[in-house]
């Protein structure tokens, strides 16, 4: 015959009384936990889908003329105006440095396009070389055909999305607008969610003549050897006459400052919503000792002192806080897709990773930032709870 | 009588409510001795300080004036006056309570509303088998219920297992059989004296009940604080 009971028993077995309640103490707890959790893995994942994103880029530093825009959005908000541009000897000179393991140079062109969207639109042409840029570039896959060959061909790689815009397929002929020039398209690409979707890729040479910049790029993307000092590289760089450098290790820390005032209203939404579910602990378990009041004034007629009432509350408080993080962790890794598209609505960029990263080591850190709200909870219900005296609940039964 | 054969004797006792600036004396200058294994009812009228007189001298609270001494102990005098932990400590050793509710916990079953104050304390004495005090009291049968399945003089008899389980040496109940009828009440009773008769134990008892209160060796009768 089972002779013995714990304290945790009781205080498990006290929770039974009133399940609703508990249960939905438990689920306020579970979201709070989810929305901690989902925060914390939103704050790993970001930051690796955007090193992830920048990674593919291929190369780590871009050289750019000075006042150049070195991506295509900007150049569409430019109105495709505003490029500068090098002479292709900077590549040479660019080579001398030791840390530079490959370049590929690069030319950008925008064209106004009477027939795109309902007003017309700008269209980007990136012109690279065959040679090296997809050698740089190996995760860029394709959904039909390949890269053009001859760095002098009329021939065009189209992006996922350029390819949707313009309803072309491998064999189809594309036209320039203004310059009358016609690209066969060889290779469409598969998503990548990157900003090469929307770019159509020409061989440098070729947009070189037909644009009338023989000898001119706008970007030099530089593979740096991994064992290279980077600020180095930078500073040697910047010796170039009229070039601005690009570490996309600069540009990762300005995108991760524009996200950090979106983290900031996360944050902040977090510890708000943390802070509702403290209250709901504090309100469910004062409620429950108040309702006790008589029986915990009789568990201490029994010979309970104070430290074992305050041990009882207290483990109820951590059980609902446990049972909550456990739901609220269960919660961050089911509905993690879910969450990762409505960050993805917030923000005004993200990368094409998952942006949510739930961990076992998240979890737990998660669990013990539940356990530690728990027990800052109960402390205030389980110090009234050990201060009720017997004779208080003895006395309400009268004489 | 040598000394320690009381069970409990006090002298002088008073206590004194203070509600704001009015003091309401509801024990006045009581002196009561119990001696080991003897039954003593209490009775008197409502507001006569009967329950204040049972609290004092089950250590649940400290006199404003007098002593009490339990077996060979002071528990309290003009010079020393004790901490809820001292009480608490002496409660756990000494006593066991029932109540006129019965102040079970709804989610344990019956069993383990037995059990719960081996949770808290287990006396190095209580060695015995609980079981053996459910059956000696007729719930052994009922061990796996809960408070809610069982009728109201079932509920007391589980509180009364309750009191037992950390063997006191003074039992106290106050209104045991209040909230019972008279056939439950009787058998509550019946089950006092049997505690008092075959275990040896000191039942100090509260009652409206005069039929209860026959069942004691001494009856003590309070008006207005006093015995009378």
């Amino acid at each position: 015959m089972k002779e013995k009971i714990s304290i945790s028993q009781v205080a498990y077995k006290n929770l039974l009384r009133k399940k609703t309640r508990s249960a939905l103490t438990i689920l306020g707890i579970g979201l709070s936990a989810w929305v901690l959790a989902s925060l914390l893995g939103f704050n790993r994942g970001y930051e690796s889908a955007l090193s992830k994103d920048i990674d593919n880029m291929g190369f780590q530093v871009l050289v750019t003329a000075k006042g150049c825009p070195y991506e295509a959005a900007t150049l569409m908000l430019k109105g495709g105006t505003g490029l500068r541009y090098m002479n292709e000897s900077v590549i040479a000179d660019i080579l001398k440095h030791k840390e530079v393991e490959k370049v590929t140079p690069m030319l950008m062109q925008a064209v106004f396009d009477p027939n795109k969207g309902e007003s017309g639109g700008i269209s980007a042409y990136l012109g690279v070389d065959p040679a090296t840029y997809p050698e740089m570039k190996t995760f860029l896959k394709f959904k039909q055909g390949g890269w053009f060959k001859d760095a002098s061909a009329h021939e065009a790689v189209l992006g996922y999305e350029a390819a949707e815009l313009e309803q072309r397929e491998v064999g189809d002929k594309i036209l320039v607008p203004e310059k009358n020039i016609e690209y066969t398209v060889v290779g469409i690409m598969t998503r990548s969610g990157t900003q090469d979707d929307g770019t159509i890729f020409v061989p440098i040479g070729t947009l070189q003549k037909d644009f009338g910049q023989e000898g001119k790029v706008t970007a030099v993307g530089i593979k740096v050897d991994k064992k290279a000092n980077m600020t180095e590289l930078e500073n040697k760089l910047y010796d170039l006459p009229d070039v601005q450098v690009v570490s996309m290790a600069q540009v990762k820390n300005t995108i991760m400052s524009l996200v950090s005032t979106a983290k900031v209203m996360v944050f902040s939404i977090a510890l708000i919503a943390i802070l509702i579910a403290m209250i709901g602990v504090i309100n469910t378990i004062l409620m429950s000792v108040f309702e006790r009041f008589q029986e915990i004034g009789i568990i201490k007629s029994m010979g309970a002192m104070p430290k074992d009432v305050f041990q009882m509350i207290w483990t109820e408080t951590v059980i609902l806080c446990l049972l909550g993080g456990v739901l609220g962790i269960g919660l961050s890794f089911g509905l993690a897709k879910i969450t990762d598209l409505l960050i993805r609505r917030l923000l005004p960029y993200t990368p094409t990773g998952s942006l949510i990263v739930v961990n076992t080591q998240l979890s737990l850190l998660t669990l013990a930032a539940v356990l530690v709200i728990g027990l800052v909870s109960g402390i205030y219900p389980a110090w009234r709870a050990s201060r009720v005296r017997p004779l208080e609940s003895i006395r309400s039964e009268g004489d | 009588m040598a000394a320690n054969d009381y069970a409990l004797e006090a002298q002088h006792l008073k206590k004194i409510y203070r509600r704001g600036s009015e003091e309401i004396l509801a024990i006045d200058d009581v002196s009561l001795s119990v001696r080991k294994g003897e039954f003593v009812a209490f009775v008197g009228p409502s507001g006569s300080g009967k329950t204040t007189l049972i609290n004092l001298l089950g250590c649940l609270d400290n006199a404003t004036t007098g002593s009490l001494r339990i077996g060979a102990r002071t528990v309290f005098s003009a010079e020393r006056c004790l901490s809820e932990s001292e009480l608490t400590r002496i409660r756990r050793q000494v006593f066991g309570y029932i109540f006129q509710k019965f102040y079970l916990v709804p989610t344990l079953t019956v069993l383990e509303n037995v059990l719960l104050p081996f949770a808290f304390f287990r006396k190095p004495e209580a060695t015995g088998d609980p079981m053996e005090i459910l059956k000696f009291l007729g719930i052994d049968n009922r061990i796996h219920h809960r408070p809610a399945e069982i009728s109201g003089g079932e509920m007391q008899r589980v509180a009364i297992a309750r009191a037992l389980v950390n063997k006191p040496e003074i039992l106290l109940a106050d209104e045991p059989t209040g909230n019972l009828d008279t056939k439950r009440s009787e058998e509550i009773g019946a089950i006092l004296k049997s505690l008092n008769e075959k275990e040896g134990l000191t039942v100090l008892l509260v009652t409206h009940n005069p039929g209860l209160a026959k069942v004691a060796h001494r009856t003590v009768t309070l008006r207005d604080g006093k015995i009378v």
